[in-house]
């Protein structure tokens, strides 16, 4: 018997659905698999529920809606012309083929059209076959089943992430550390802010974020080349009143160049005033591989972490003080950063490969969610994948439900993303998250020259079409 | 006890890995987890604790209940109770004495978790002794060490480039009636015990509830996350949470399943009634509620305190909430 596959088609009431009519009307043949699903604008086919689809078994999906500039809620379709790309790239770096995701604009009066391009489509998804996206038995563990690429990396080498040895030892750097505490001892004293979120030494020799509250405390404020958090994170309890119980009271903040990045972004989101945020800026030396979640041990050498390698940020976004250094990261040349080799091998895979690469990692994630709450740029008061009645992921922790929330998050962040790697850094089973992120980064600055955090202007996909876009 | 070879060893894993579900350390990545293995060799030997204790071979991270079947106006119901026998290789002992605070409410408090108790009950955990502690640990603060047996039915000390086996329990008895291991000559004398501290750095109970209103815990949560690493790695949380959930079917009518995940009183939701009210809306209100169910309210409760010391929450807290420094806190507060 012929593979039938199952096509799930999203219409647009107002030209789409109305073009199938046409077809209709006309008696052109369309094929018994396309399921239609009318929708009041293609603007409302949201990412999740294309990625849901795909989770509960379709075999291909296919988008219509009106031609740009014919949406009648004006701009609901350049939502859909600037998302769906993104997505399909996210969904085809992680396995799924390409072509079983379509979108095409189909108008009132072109049932011809509407008929040419599900029969293609339709074509196209049977020679595809049948879809290998959904994994049965999604509460087992993955590498015990039929595939087994969660054991060794498919590709020899691609989890060894290339380190340099730093030429000094992670120890306190005496003078910023003293810059650095006076600076927040006077914004104290003087009652501009009311907390100062640095860095202090924590237990086991390692380095945490730290909360100061008195200029007597602040002696306990270091800096060393192990300020690995981003605390910008912190900013949303802090300065917005939100579910958590925080009074908006002004805050004094440390970040490195890189973290400065992520106050534009939520200054494009109006998280919070700007007016409300003293920027402590310190100029940054790189930082030690290991940070955060391990001493620094004078034996052993320590290496720079790869993101610190590539990095060509060395002035500040965002600041209301400048602390500075020489840089000593200079002396290395900036290399081409080490993660884009990464995805260009994943890249060069086959879908299938790929899909087996993502879903042995996936396999691995325990759900803890510790990627969503240290990330700067995710600030949903409920995540939408958390939420009791959630449509868009179950609440087991299977492979399914893994794979959908870390998909999910990464489109989520797209355009938001300044790429500070704290989502991989505490993931207490080694997924490599920032795969994700940086590949749909890549995508950000190809079709949209898009770098999250450099201005705060909003990310693409919440904007308009410009005309300036290099859509596929 | 007896004196083993490694490849006596390894040779009786895979005499049982071919009729029993055989889990074993094994390494995945940059990461070292317990998993279903074939074959001894598939064993990472040389580890310390893995990043991942043993609580999910007997509370997976998700479980199916039972399914529901609808259709032709009846239901149907298929109970899905586990069956089949398990062997635990390679448990360090903060893991196995961590089964022994959930049996405490699992097993002895009713009513009793039918699918927590079978998986117990068709299992045999072979601990393995640590020859040294690692960075993290602090088990010989709770009252045990690296060589404690406590949990485990077969107990492993490692010895030159063998193993000393010590039959702890029926159970044990019986696997070894089951699958023969072949004896050797000792050729090494067996390695000394490390002595328990009893309970040397632990609070007593009537510390805790002075401490309630405590603004360090206010202090401590403004740098916790509230993500759910802690809850998730730990040997004895054992908070879980409900669903039912719909699941594509073939055939006509439609079908569920009631499953049963992880959950963590770290997560936001975990506390959230009806209405939309939180009693515990501070990430410090959630912190603490951990701290005082570990060591206050599961002993008040069910006799053993809720943490061994494995230190993974130490650990693998990426913003350096560090239990000991809790317990310390708590020692030295003079409220």
């Amino acid at each position: 018997m012929d593979f039938e596959p199952k096509i799930i088609t999203f219409l647009c009431t107002w030209c789409s659905y109305t073009g199938a009519d046409t077809a209709g009307i006309a008696r052109l043949k369309t094929p018994a698999n396309v399921r239609a699903i009318r929708v009041p604008c293609s603007g409302r086919v949201a990412p999740e529920i294309i990625m849901r689809t795909f989770d509960q078994g379709a075999d291909g999906v296919l988008v219509l809606g009106c031609h740009i500039g014919e949406c009648h809620y004006d701009s609901g379709n350049h939502r859909t012309a600037k998302r769906i790309p993104i997505l399909r790239s996210l969904m085809t770096f992680t396995g799924l083929e390409a072509e079983r995701l379509r979108l095409d604009w189909v108008s009132a009066s072109e049932g011809e059209r509407f008929s040419r391009i599900v029969n293609e489509f339709t074509d196209t998804v049977k020679q595809l076959g049948p879809i290998r996206w959904r994994v049965e038995n999604s509460y087992q563990p993955y590498t015990s089943q039929a595939y087994t690429a969660g054991n060794t990396p498919i590709i020899p080498g691609l989890l060894t992430k290339t380190t340099r040895m730093t030429d000094q030892i992670s120890e306190l750097n005496p003078q910023i550390t003293a810059n650095i505490q006076s600076a927040a001892r006077e914004l104290l004293d003087s009652g501009q802010v009311t907390c100062i979120i640095g860095y202090e030494i924590g237990t086991h020799g390692r380095t945490r974020p730290a909360f100061v509250h008195s200029p007597e405390e602040t002696e306990r404020l270091v800096w060393n080349q192990d300020c690995t958090h981003n605390l910008t994170t912190y900013l949303n309890d802090k300065l917005t009143t939100g579910s958590n119980g925080g009074t908006r009271q002004p805050i004094g903040i440390v970040v490195k160049p890189c973290d400065s990045r992520s106050i534009n972004v939520h200054l494009a989101e109006n998280r919070y005033n700007r007016d409300d945020l003293h920027v402590i800026a310190v100029s940054c030396n790189g930082i030690r591989q290991g940070a955060g979640t391990t001493a620094p041990t004078l034996s052993t050498l320590t290496t720079y972490q790869e993101r610190c390698l590539s990095c060509s940020q060395s002035e500040p976004a965002v600041y209301d003080t400048y602390i500075e250094q020489p840089r000593g990261i200079d002396n290395i040349t900036i290399e081409p950063k080490g993660v884009d080799s990464q995805t260009a091998q994943l890249d060069s895979l086959s879908p299938q490969e790929r899909m087996d690469f993502w879903l042995g990692q996936f396999d691995r994630c325990i759900r803890c969610y510790a990627c969503r709450q240290v990330c700067p740029s995710c600030d949903c008061p409920t995540c939408l994948y958390e939420r009791d009645d959630s449509l868009w992921v179950g609440l087991g922790i299977g492979i399914n439900e893994k794979r959908t929330f870390h998909l999910g998050r990464a489109f989520h962040l797209a355009g938001r993303c300044v790429e500070c790697n704290e989502c991989e850094r505490v993931c207490p089973v080694g997924i490599p998250i920032s795969l994700i992120n940086r590949k749909l980064a890549q995508e950000m600055e190809n079709i949209f020259d898009h770098s999250a955090g450099e201005h705060p202007h909003p990310p693409p996909l919440v904007t308009i079409l410009g005309g300036q876009e290099h859509l596929p | 006890m007896i004196y083993i070879t490694q490849s006596a060893l390894n040779d009786w894993l895979n005499q049982i890995a071919q009729q029993r579900i055989l889990i074993a350390p094994v390494a995945e990545g940059s990461s070292m987890t317990y998993r279903q293995v074939s074959d001894s060799s598939e064993i990472t030997g040389g580890f310390d604790r893995p990043d991942m204790g043993i609580k999910g071979a007997f509370l997976p991270a998700t479980e199916t209940l039972f399914t529901i079947q609808s259709g032709n106006g009846s239901y149907t119901i298929s109970d899905n109770v586990p069956a089949d026998e398990q062997v635990i290789f390679g448990v360090r002992p903060c893991d196995s004495r961590g089964m022994l605070a959930l049996d405490a409410l699992f097993i002895e408090t009713e009513p009793v978790d039918i699918h927590y108790a079978r998986r117990r009950q068709n299992s045999v955990i072979i601990g393995l002794a640590c020859s040294t502690m690692g960075e993290y640990c602090f088990c010989t603060n709770l009252g045990s060490s690296p060589t404690d047996n406590q949990g485990a039915d077969l107990f492993l000390t490692k010895s030159g480039s063998g193993y000393w086996l010590d039959n702890i329990t029926e159970k044990g008895r019986s696997l070894l009636g089951t699958y023969a291991i072949q004896q050797s000559e000792p050729a090494h004398s067996r390695p000394p015990e490390i002595e328990h501290s009893a309970n040397a750095s632990l609070p007593d109970l009537e510390k805790w509830p002075p401490l309630f209103a405590d603004e360090y815990w206010e202090a401590v949560g403004e740098r916790c996350l509230s993500c759910r690493i802690c809850a998730y790695v730990c040997p004895t949380c054992r908070c879980f949470d409900i669903r039912d959930e719909t699941l594509p079917t073939a055939e006509d009518g439609a079908k569920y399943e009631r499953i049963r995940c992880w959950d963590s009183c770290l997560g936001e939701s975990y506390s959230q009634v009806a209405g939309g009210h939180n009693p515990r809306v501070a990430k410090g209100d959630r912190l603490r509620n951990r701290m005082y169910c570990k060591f206050y309210y599961f002993p008040q409760q069910h006799g053993p305190i809720a943490c061994t010391g494995c230190g993974r929450c130490v650990e693998a807290c990426p913003v350096n909430i560090d239990v000991t420094e809790v317990l310390q806190h708590v020692l030295e507060a003079t409220l």
